[in-house]
């Protein structure tokens, strides 16, 4: 009985309910552009000696024009004849054979193809791309009905004349409106004029879908334009479509197949460029909804394969929260996911849900690391690399702000290293280059750091597609170009800063996800540049903006900000409550920074002594976490109280110590105060004697520190070097140096505006 | 095909609508609306606009005929008109033959208003024909949907020419319109509708098409609309579609009291319209009457269907299936009603086969989809089922029973959090639904967000519980929390409603509530109250046993406590509902 009612109302479209987007097999069929590509081959094998270099440009011209969107014929005539014009002219010939011919001439054409059956020693044999399509091709217009092979055909006059009109022949010509229109021409020719006009006006304004150029993509062409766009999207936005013209895309696809889900996909990942959840949350639901169809379709028992599907929903779902920073949401789906793959024992997928687990944790700001761990332990069991590594990525990192030893760290990245290259996970080779030179700038090594920088940058990329490509812009770029414009910025190169913001800029348009990153680099040279020079009003609108990219560092600012223009209470407060919340959470470097800004504020108030056990705190903290640059600059803070405290011996003792690694690695600023406060040490321990040598030395320091300063063009501690200078050559006697001196001196003081904080009271 | 595009028209002589539009329509001139209706009648007759005649004779014959003098004279023969008139009957011929574009051809010449639209029109239907005839022969799958009706641009090109020239008369304004709305230009379709219809006010289609075209309220009340009795008609049909249901019904009653009262299209109209706010009882009976009027009558049956099978009424719904089937079994409806059928006696392959069928026959039949839907849950088949939502949402993404059928789907699937998308969407949709919010109650619940949970239930329960069933659980999630005034206060509401609505449902539940408040009344020392819920939970077999202890601890602790134990056992008080020592606690505090 069933038997008998599924055979009389079978639908083809349709089995246990189910509707297959591609129910007869058609991934391609023929169109007047196929039958022009189809030509451009046929030249190609058959014909006439081509130059070699001609005929290179031409092969490398077949893919593309196989797989890419169906072009007018001028466009494609152009290509080829960019290449070679003898063939485009060929070609052009023979569809004017076609298309001014009959019927039997496009029949001719098909028949005298070289079948790629017969031609084994031709390039067109069925296993080579070529043959391939042609085999396609005839197959698909083998399947035609007498109708549609008319239709094709009709088809293809209109695309060869709709590009080579005819003047004898009309092209599209109705019966009904030629009458018409000789009807009007004889009442009054202006009238026709502005009928002509509307008419024209009428067939081009809003009959948006009719572009005749652009007809439906088969679904091989669907298939490459959506990987195509996927590949860019992740790896180079900028050379994908503009968000509105994808998704104009798209939804034409979808008009034409509404059963294309992949579509659906990539419209998601689209809609998350622009930041809009709506359609994102949307997309993906119908993607997932759609994907659990043709999931079930590969397996009949369909549990397997669809419930799989259904897990990666949930997955996918949490991602999409996290990345719009609904945490409690993404908290909620992710659980879904984990029981889900509990239940039915997919390990694999529990993996993706552990590691977005300990990323959750991460973004939300509390300890991940023992989840991470157990994440790594898992994906190795399971062999998964990607997922390893990636685990143990984020453990370096965690461990690098927990204080983990260098060698650990670096043993774990090398591990890791290995397993990227063996497996060429290309993406986590960016990341780790990029994570190296975090870790090393972190550390204060500069030279490290920007040597990793550059391997990443020189790397040609290991991508397939776009193989050879120097550049891709995901994050790990960023990351590097950000610091590489830091360090420079450090060097006082402002010159090639700007530029390579300018790079930055152009590479992740303000609009895209990494652009933030960049933004706050931006901000805090500036920031730096402002406050190195004095000009503190120039500091502070930076503040407000540094804050809304990142709160922490932000508040940090608006303390320096407010030290410098004394209002000190302030400024306390906000180190003291900073100060907490880096503790919570663990900030390290934040925690010094912090300290030592407060040291600062204790020694505007003379309070030295006070400042002596922050100061020390700093400096065991900053070993502890091997920050060099940040224990260098404590003990820079640290001798300078002591000089203040009146132990200049002990406190050029304790500078040597730092002397070197900040001559090495050291920001100039930092160089040269280090070399002013030497120079200050060894003016005070010699003060008292005559002795000429000393002096000498110190002089010799203070205008390695004058050379540094003027580098950076630091006006304020420029002239105090001058004054120190002449001072120093006046008690050395050298009457002509100290009034050179003296001179500079007078004209910086003179040029800038309010006498600065005292010569001694500052570092 | 063309059929369902629902075209109706045809033109009219200029003297002939200054008559039908100028004259006063008055509800009271019964005698005047039956004239205007044969003549338009004959009118659409000549132009081949199926559907209005047969609207305009069903309305027509539910009037008192009018005596032989009445009747109105035929329509007023043109000197154009007698020139075409050879030309145009032949064509009429063809075109009843659907030899469109052999009608066309001879009708090319002709200058009439008459024969014009009938060129246009047999234009217009030539090409759909041809694209219908083209979707099964196109070259490719993806190609479908790129198949066009290749005439409409020329036929607007022309029809515009002539409209901004002032030479078109209602019958070409809607078809104009018409070719408007395929080609997606809606805001231009609404306004020559709304011309087409104050220039041939009588002519059904037209008002039809804007119907379709008319979203929101505020759309509806921008449009000028022509002062006529049709205007009533189209209002009250606007408003069942824009989910207005309350006030649809008060303009179909005033169009019965009007003196429409035989109007079969009328009592269907409110049939359904009883169905929209789920008033079964009235929406039966409706369709009943209806079927008796009417019995051959297939339009609408799969709504009647769709209420038999919500009241598992299994004879009425097999008879009605067989009497549909010996009418026409290659319909739409019928399909639906057998789906409907097989669904309830829990066959759902062939249910889910017939609703298939009645797919291929229309594949925009948005109810097949979503029934399907249902069909596959029940057969535990859940990607198919999803399918078929999709399919419903994709037909139309205001459909809230698709949102809701895909949401159980994934609560099927144990997950909660992914279904809440699709319950949000359907609770949009439907705001005063109580079963979105329940649905949505519950996924909230399995998240452990009680107090969405709670927002969600008490909102269900403020616009209405259709199952009764959002109190019980507010009630049963505040025991959880320990929120015990909270869930006592819940659970005499839910007593008190159970009661008062006078069905005997769920008594199991009722019973729970009993108990918890016996238990609650006890703990806060109400003796009185607790002894009062114990004997009334006494009533009910699964709670009996506790109801006898609770009454027993009752009794020990007032002997302790040496109070007058004599009324325990005394009368019980007139109301069944222990309300009154309960502090009115403030529930609105955790509404939405």
């Amino acid at each position: 009985m069933a038997s008998v009612h599924e055979s009389l109302y079978f639908n083809p479209m349709m089995t246990n309910g189910v509707v297959h987007a591609n129910v007869f097999g058609i991934k391609d069929w023929v169109t007047p552009y196929k039958i022009s590509v189809l030509a451009l081959l046929y030249e190609m094998t058959t014909s006439k000696p081509i130059a070699l270099q001609e005929r290179r440009r031409l092969n490398k011209l077949i893919l593309p024009l196989q797989q890419g969107p169906d072009l007018t014929l001028g466009q494609f005539l152009k290509t080829v004849g960019e290449c070679c014009p003898q063939t485009a002219y060929a070609v052009k010939l023979r569809l004017h054979e076609m298309a001014d011919g009959e019927l039997k001439d496009m029949e001719y054409f098909f028949a005298t193809l070289p079948t790629p059956f017969r031609a084994i020693d031709s390039e067109a044999y069925k296993t080579s791309v070529v043959g391939l399509f042609m085999r396609h091709m005839l197959l698909a217009y083998n399947k035609l009905s007498f109708s549609q092979v008319y239709k094709l055909y009709k088809a293809l006059q209109q695309y060869y004349h709709s590009q080579f009109a005819q003047p004898g022949v009309s092209p599209v010509g109705i019966p009904g409106l030629a009458a018409d229109n000789t009807d009007m021409d004889l009442t009054s020719t202006e009238d026709t004029m502005g009928e002509r006009m509307e008419k024209d006006e009428l067939d081009t304004t809003p009959l948006h879908e009719s572009d005749l150029s652009r007809g439906p993509l088969s679904q091989k062409q669907a298939e490459y334009f959506l990987a195509r766009q996927a590949y860019l999207l992740k790896n180079d936005e900028n050379k994908a479509l503009k968000p509105a013209a994808l998704q104009d895309e798209l939804n034409n696809m979808l008009k034409f197949n509404p059963d294309f889900a992949e579509a659906h996909y990539l419209s998601y990942l689209n809609s998350m460029r622009v930041q809009d959840i709506f359609i994102s949350t949307h997309s993906l639901l119908h993607y997932f909804d759609r994907l659990i169809l043709s999931g079930s379709e590969g397996k009949s028992n369909g549990d397997e394969g669809y419930g799989r599907s259904l897990r990666y929903a949930a997955l996918n779902l949490a991602a999409l929260h996290c990345r719009f920073g609904h945490y409690q949401q993404a908290d909620l789906a992710l659980q879904e996911a984990i029981r889900i793959a509990q239940e039915s024992n997919d390990h694999v997928c529990l993996q993706h849900c552990l590691s977005w687990l300990y990323t959750l944790e991460q973004m939300k700001g509390s300890d991940s690391s023992v989840l991470t761990e157990d994440s790594v332990k898992m994906a190795a069991h399971f062999c998964l690399p990607y997922l390893a590594s990636l685990g143990i990525q984020s453990l370096v990192q965690q461990g690098a702000v927990q204080g983990k030893t260098a060698h650990e760290l670096m043993d774990a990245m090398k591990e890791t290293d290995i397993l990227h290259w063996k497996h060429s996970l290309s993406e986590l080779i960016d990341i780790s280059l990029a994570q190296t030179t975090s870790i090393w700038r972190m550390y204060g090594k500069s030279t490290m750091a920007q040597q990793q920088a550059q391997l990443l940058l020189n790397m040609s990329s290991l991508e397939q597609v776009n193989f050879g490509v120097h550049q891709n812009n995901t994050e790990a770029f960023a990351v590097i170009l950000c610091h590489l414009a830091e360090l420079h910025a450090e060097q006082g190169l402002y010159g090639a800063v700007s530029e390579i913001l300018k790079h930055l800029k152009d590479q992740f348009p303000p609009h895209t996800q990494h652009a933030k990153l960049w933004m706050l680099c931006d901000l805090k040279i500036q920031f730096d540049r402002a406050m190195n020079d004095g000009k503190y009003h120039l500091a502070e609108p930076h503040v407000t903006a540094i804050a809304a990219l990142n709160k922490t560092e932000g508040l940090y600012r608006k303390a320096l900000v407010l030290k410098a223009l004394n209002r000190t209470t302030e400024a306390y407060s906000i180190l003291q409550r900073l100060q907490l919340y880096c503790e919570k959470t663990k900030y390290t470097e934040m925690i010094i920074r912090v300290m030592l800004a407060t040291a600062e504020l204790h020694w505007e108030s003379s309070g030295f002594a006070t400042a002596l056990p922050l100061l020390l705190q700093a400096l065991s903290l900053a070993r502890q976490h091997h920050l060099q640059a940040l224990a260098s600059e404590t003990i820079l803070h640290l001798a300078f109280t002591q000089l203040m405290l009146g132990v200049p011996d002990q406190a050029l003792g304790v500078l040597h110590e730092a002397m070197e690694p900040v001559l090495a690695h050291g920001a100039v600023m930092d160089k040269g105060r280090a070399l002013l406060l030497a120079a200050r040490c060894q003016v005070t321990i010699a003060g008292a004697q005559v002795k000429t040598n000393p002096h000498e030395k110190s002089a010799q320091t203070l205008g390695e520190a004058a050379a540094y300063f003027s580098m950076l063009d630091c006006k304020e501690r420029l002239r105090d070097v001058h004054y120190l200078q002449a001072r120093l050559h006046h008690t050395l006697g050298q009457t002509a140096e100290r009034n050179k001196c003296a001179m500079l001196f007078r004209l910086l003081d003179q040029e800038l505006p309010a006498p600065g904080a005292a010569v001694a009271m500052r570092l | 095909f063309g059929l369902s595009s629902g075209l109706t028209g045809i033109h009219v002589q200029y003297t002939l609508v200054l008559i039908l539009s100028t004259k006063p329509c008055e509800f009271g001139d019964l005698v005047q609306i039956k004239k205007q209706l044969i003549s338009v009648i004959s009118l659409c007759k000549e132009r081949g606009l199926v559907h209005s005649v047969k609207w305009a004779s069903e309305l027509a014959f539910a009037l008192d005929p009018l005596p032989k003098n009445e009747l109105p004279p035929p329509a007023i023969f043109t000197e154009e008109d007698c020139q075409d008139l050879d030309a145009f009957g032949l064509a009429k011929s063809y075109f009843d033959l659907k030899e469109y574009d052999r009608a066309a051809y001879f009708l090319r010449g002709c200058r009439s208003q008459k024969a014009y639209f009938l060129y246009m029109y047999s234009r217009y239907l030539s090409g759909e024909k041809k694209k219908d005839d083209e979707t099964v022969d196109s070259l490719g799958p993806l190609e479908k949907g790129q198949v066009r009706n290749e005439a409409l641009r020329e036929l607007r090109v022309e029809l515009s020419k002539k409209h901004s020239a002032g030479e078109l008369d209602g019958f070409a304004l809607y078809l104009y319109g018409v070719v408007l709305r395929k080609l997606d230009l809606l805001k231009e379709a609404v306004d020559v509708f709304v011309e087409a219809t104050h220039a041939l006010p009588l002519h059904w289609g037209a008002w039809l098409e804007l119907c379709n075209l008319i979203t929101n309220i505020e759309m509806l009340k921008a449009l000028s609309l022509p002062d006529c009795w049709i205007k009533d008609f189209f209002m009250a049909h606007m408003y069942t579609e824009l989910q207005m249901i309350k006030e649809a019904l008060q303009k179909y009653q005033s169009l019965i009291e009007a003196g429409f009262s035989k109007s079969t299209y009328i009592i269907s109209q409110i049939a359904v319209a009883y169905h929209n706010i789920r008033d079964i009882d009235q929406a039966l009976a409706l369709f009943n009457e209806l079927r008796e009027q009417d019995p051959f009558r297939i339009e609408n049956m799969d709504t009647f269907s769709n209420l038999l099978y919500v009241r598992s009424m299994k004879p009425e719904l097999s008879y009605l299936a067989h009497n549909l089937v010996e009418i026409d079994k290659y319909r739409v409806e019928t399909c639906c009603v057998i789906g409907n059928y097989y669904s309830l006696r829990s066959q759902h392959e062939k249910a889910a086969l017939y609703f298939q069928r009645a797919l291929k026959l229309n594949p925009r039949c948005l109810g097949a989809w979503t029934l399907m839907g249902h069909e596959y849950m029940e057969m535990k088949n859940t990607s198919a089922a999803i399918q078929a939502y999709r399919h419903a949402i994709e037909v139309n993404k205001r459909d809230y029973r698709a949102w809701y059928g895909l949401g159980q789907t994934y609560e099927i699937l144990k997950m909660p959090f992914y279904c809440l998308y699709y319950y949000r969407k359907a609770h949009q949709l439907r705001p005063n639904d109580s079963r979105m919010l329940v649905a949505l109650g519950e996924s909230y619940e399995k998240l452990s967000q009680q107090v969405e949970a709670k927002k969600c239930y008490w909102r269900a329960y403020s616009v209405g519980d259709v199952e009764r069933m959002a109190l019980l659980k507010l009630a049963k999630l505040h025991e959880q929390l320990n929120e015990s005034d909270d869930a006592a206060q819940c659970y005499i509401i839910y007593i008190q409603d159970i009661f008062s609505c006078g069905e005997q449902l769920e008594h199991a539940e009722v019973s729970t509530a009993l108990r918890y408040l016996g238990q609650y009344y006890f703990k806060n020392k109400h003796y009185d109250e607790a002894s009062l819920c114990a004997q009334r939970c006494c009533d009910y077999n699964d709670a009996r046993e506790e109801g006898k202890a609770l009454l027993r601890q009752i009794s020990q602790v007032r002997d302790q406590t040496e109070t007058s134990s004599t009324d325990l056992f005394g009368p019980l008080s007139s109301n069944n509902t222990p309300v009154r020592r309960v502090s009115p606690l403030d529930l609105s505090s955790f509404t939405p």
